[in-house]
């Protein structure tokens, strides 16, 4: 086969591609499906958690998180905790949430999440020095983290990603608050006896 | 098309963006021949044409604001087809049984026009490795340019040309093959 033929050959399957037929009817309605599919409600568009201190706000989240639990787990299993008197008083204020657009922190959580603020304000007066200044700084970091996540909810209202990290801090809080009170607690009976 | 089907056209695009769903039923119906067309294609494979065909309409409906009449809508929903086709095909491993070896042979071509010829030929590009049947597809067959070929398919022009160039020298095997 020489050049020649090929070349022809080469203009034939060419010409021929180009007679296909581009217009085919599908054998079965295929609009059924699509109705189906696009009258169902829109799913929340996966966004691209990009901004920066929004990750960072997830990486003290989880440092802060865990350090805390750690922290408290040991100081739980401690024998005997110093009381310390006359400590300073401790603000504790709750951080104003939202859940973007569509969801608000109900206000029995916020009552709540307020009382327990309030003893656990209360509470960390009865810590040693050490101990109060590190359970603040675990609060701090864990506060941090609902501020920026705050911020990166009102850019972004509706990130399902964000409502859901901004909800498992609060949780994280919420413990974290709790175990404050229980360790106080606890410190307290065993002075008591 | 003519002018007044581009306005009927527009005014449907027009509803079907602010979310009239039976408007955007006229769009598949004027269109649905054309985008099953290029699925079955390039896919090669009427199920999977099918599946291709609802998911370009699925796709299209969800970003249908993007469609700013740059372009005809029928391109714009030909390159959401395409799209749809390479994006399902990344996900499927059934297209790695579709490629096969094609047997070097010599013999002399006979015309394809002859007997038969159009079906041969639809079916050698069926058999055609998805790289060079899809750049096939869009150039000899809907007339699409290199630039456009590569731009619709993310490739550089360079390798749309050799797919094409391999996609000749193994359908011009194919046919001669199946003529001797």
């Amino acid at each position: 086969m020489n050049e020649t033929d090929n070349k022809n050959f080469d203009d034939e399957l060419m010409a021929a591609a180009a007679e296909l037929a581009t217009e085919v009817m599908p054998e079965r309605d295929l609009w059924p499906g699509i109705e189906q599919a696009i009258s169902q409600p829109a799913k929340p568009a996966r966004t691209v958690w990009n901004s920066v201190w929004a990750q960072a706000a997830a990486v003290l989240l989880l440092v802060g998180g865990s350090s805390g639990v750690t922290y408290l787990a040991m100081t739980d299993g401690a024998e005997t905790s110093p009381v310390a008197a006359n400590g300073p008083v401790l603000i504790f204020e709750p951080v104003a949430g939202s859940f973007g657009s569509m969801y608000h922190l109900g206000p029995d959580y916020q009552d709540a999440r307020r009382s327990l603020a309030a003893k656990v304000d209360e509470e960390l007066g009865r810590l040693t020095p050490e101990e109060r200044a590190e359970v603040q700084r675990n609060i701090a970091v864990i506060r941090t983290a609902i501020e920026d996540i705050n911020k990166a909810l009102a850019e972004e209202p509706d990130n399902a990603l964000l409502q859901k990290l901004l909800l498992s801090t609060y949780r994280e809080e919420l413990d974290l608050m709790m175990r404050v009170d229980g360790i106080t607690g606890a410190a307290m009976r065993r002075g008591d006896i | 098309m003519t002018a007044e089907s581009v306005a009927e056209e527009y005014g449907w695009i027009r509803k079907a963006q602010a979310g009239d769903a039976p408007a955007f039923e006229r769009l598949y119906r004027m269109h649905v021949d054309k985008v099953y067309g290029l699925c079955l294609r390039m896919t090669g494979n009427v199920a999977e044409a099918e599946d291709c065909a609802q998911d370009a309409f699925i796709q299209a409906w969800s970003k249908l604001n993007n469609f700013r009449g740059d372009s005809a809508f029928g391109t714009w929903l030909h390159r959401v087809a395409v799209n749809t086709v390479l994006g399902r095909m990344r996900k499927s491993r059934r297209e790695q049984d579709r490629i096969r070896a094609v047997s070097d042979v010599s013999a002399t071509p006979e015309m394809i026009g002859d007997s038969g010829g159009l079906r041969d030929l639809e079916h050698a590009i069926d058999e055609l490795p998805s790289g060079a049947r899809h750049v096939f597809v869009l150039q000899a067959v809907y007339g699409y340019s290199h630039d456009e070929t590569s731009e619709m398919l993310g490739i550089a022009a360079g390798t749309s040309k050799a797919q094409l160039h391999r996609a000749r020298r193994l359908l011009a095997q194919q046919l001669k093959t199946e003529c001797a």
